[in-house]
């Protein structure tokens, strides 16, 4: 049984009298250490099913496991708290906290999830990552001096920081040119692999797809 | 880590503009306060240093005390029953100094109390302002309808009626010059006074003074525009947070999406408003006891502290009225939409 396991999943929107299935019985397994991709068309349901699979949203039907509990059996604070401590964040857009440096910007992420160590510690843990992502350098510096793949860079920094079991990327390329998107890519691939983590990401960008382990290709709802 | 100093210390000069917009609004209400309390002080000192008590005046005088006479039998009986009952008059009148200068006074005759001076005939007791109008003590002044003349026995601290300086005079010279030895008031000290008399009017020091020609349309105006400041500074507040939650919609979403708890952004709103307020209540704090120090001289202009403490509370609480209204955007904020929407 995989980490994070998603059964039979439907969601659908009501929109006034209409009613549109989004997702229509999606059944997946996420392992430790793999980045399984989820592709296809715009208006597949691939974000659809990323953020439910993190939490940011219900099913209509179908079960969301995370080391065998039901998310949807959840209290909404519960969810946060398996959020912040369980699960990193990549967006399409960096997302950085603009008046944080890059150093700060991963301390926080420490106390968002009520990582117990010391100050000092908290900031040794913030240095060494930095160094893994080539990012030590720009620790003192604010979001406003980053380039576009130096912002990524330091949003998985973030999203990783806390020794998360699953990372979800939401077309994290989506805003970098073609070298850059394939320096995150890498990052991430590696990032996943060093720390055993289950990725799961959503992408159009099916050049990204030799940096995964594999891929699911959605359509109109369904896995094809 | 404090997000919200970090970000005071980033966004130093927009964080500057609210406090400094603070600042000057808490000022103007604490020197219009003062104002208000100064005039009070001018307007009615006589009466609001008086402990509690009740007052009585006739009943048929229509809340005129000017007009009200105590028959001589009903004070008997009055200061039979509660012997520290005091009786006075007031009337508003003028003396000539040595130099023969007229002086606006309000001349005050009591029955033996120790809540108002005593004086013998022929003695006359003083609010100190009148010293920088140059009389002294021994100084000896006149007025037209008084036969005799007064000696300067002293000067008393902050007692006026009406803005003029008061003037205590025995009940004998009140009597020659006003021609009635039957007194306006009846004042009985103590908080637990309900006893009515007939043909009498019962008040509380607080309906007195409202009762006053000019002191309540006075301190009605003064006071409407100090609490019409508060809730601006409230609105200030209200709005400029909402300005700067709505430029951080984005943020607030993404920082939900990994797990911030919707209280910590509480929290953060309303420490900036607190560090801000402070600081700014803190400088204009100084400021307005600077202004009681230098402010001119017959300016009446009255702020304690005491008094601007509970303005500053109020500051304080408005305030974090004005922040809470507008953060509940946040709690409203979804993760989804501000992921969906991308951003910086």
């Amino acid at each position: 049984m995989g980490l994070l396991v998603l059964e039979d999943v439907r969601k659908t929107f009501h929109n006034g009298e209409l009613e549109e299935e989004i997702l229509k019985g999606i059944s997946l397994s996420l392992q430790p250490g793999e980045v399984t991709a989820l592709v296809g068309a715009s208006g597949s349901g691939k974000s659809t099913l990323l953020t439910i699979a993190a939490g940011l949203q219900s099913t209509s039907e179908g079960v969301v496991q995370f080391n065998g509990e039901n998310l949807s059996a959840m209290k909404p604070e519960q969810v946060r708290k398996l959020r912040a401590s369980q699960f990193g964040f990549v967006f399409q857009f960096a997302h950085l906290v603009p008046f944080l440096t890059v150093e700060e910007q991963l301390l926080v992420m420490l106390d968002v999830a009520e990582f117990k160590l010391r100050k000092a510690e908290k900031k040794e843990k913030v240095h060494q990552l930095l160094q893994l992502i080539d990012m030590g350098h720009r620790k003192h510096a604010y979001p406003s001096v980053l380039s576009g793949g130096e912002k990524q860079r330091v949003a998985i920094a973030r999203a990783i920081i806390h020794e998360p079991k699953v990372l979800f990327a939401d077309e994290p390329t989506a805003s970098l040119d073609s070298k850059k998107s394939k320096e995150v890519m890498a990052l991430i691939h590696d990032l996943t692999k060093r720390l055993n983590i289950s990725t799961l990401m959503v992408t159009h960008d099916e050049e990204m797809l030799v940096y995964t382990d594999r891929f699911i290709r959605m359509m109109d709802g369904k896995i094809v | 880590m404090n997000m919200a100093w970090k970000e005071i210390v980033k966004n130093k000069v927009r964080f500057l503009i609210l406090g400094s917009i603070i600042f000057l609004v808490s000022l103007l209400t604490f020197i219009i306060s003062g104002l208000a309390n100064g005039l009070s002080q001018d307007n009615a000192s006589l009466i609001k240093d008086l402990p509690n008590g009740t007052f009585y005046m006739a009943e048929e005088v229509n809340n005129s005390f000017p007009l009200s006479r105590i028959d001589k039998p009903l004070l008997k009986e009055i200061t039979e029953e509660h012997p520290e009952a005091v009786a006075f008059s007031i009337q508003m009148g003028f003396i000539h100094d040595e130099s023969d200068q007229q002086q606006s006074i309000a001349f005050v005759a009591a029955t033996d109390s120790s809540l108002f001076k005593q004086v013998n005939p022929g003695e006359i007791i003083l609010d100190r302002s009148l010293t920088e109008k140059e009389i002294k003590i021994g100084d000896k002044l006149t007025n037209s309808q008084f036969a005799g003349t007064w000696g300067v026995k002293r000067f008393v601290d902050q007692k006026k009626y009406s803005h003029a300086p008061v003037a205590y005079i025995s009940l004998e010279d009140y009597e020659a010059i006003y021609q009635t030895n039957t007194m306006q008031l009846v004042f009985i000290p103590g908080d637990d006074i309900s006893q009515e008399y007939a043909g009498l009017h019962s008040f509380s020091k607080n309906d007195f003074l409202k009762s006053l020609p000019s002191y309540s349309a006075e301190q009605t105006s003064l006071n409407m525009i100090v609490w019409f400041l508060i809730v601006i500074s409230g609105m200030l507040f209200a709005i400029f947070f909402y300005m700067m939650n709505v430029q951080k919609i984005d943020m607030y979403g993404i920082l939900k999406a990994i797990g911030v708890k919707t209280s910590t952004l509480f929290q953060m709103m309303w420490t900036q408003m607190l560090v801000i307020t402070c600081i700014a209540l803190a400088i204009s704090v100084m400021c307005s006891q600077l202004f009681a120090v230098l402010a001119p001289e017959g300016m009446p202009f009255h702020l304690t502290l005491s008094s601007v403490g509970k303005l500053a509370i109020i500051f304080v609480v408005i305030g974090l009225i004005g922040a809470t209204l507008s953060g509940l955007q946040i709690k409203r904020i979804e993760p989804l939409q501000a992921i969906q929407q991308g951003g910086k």
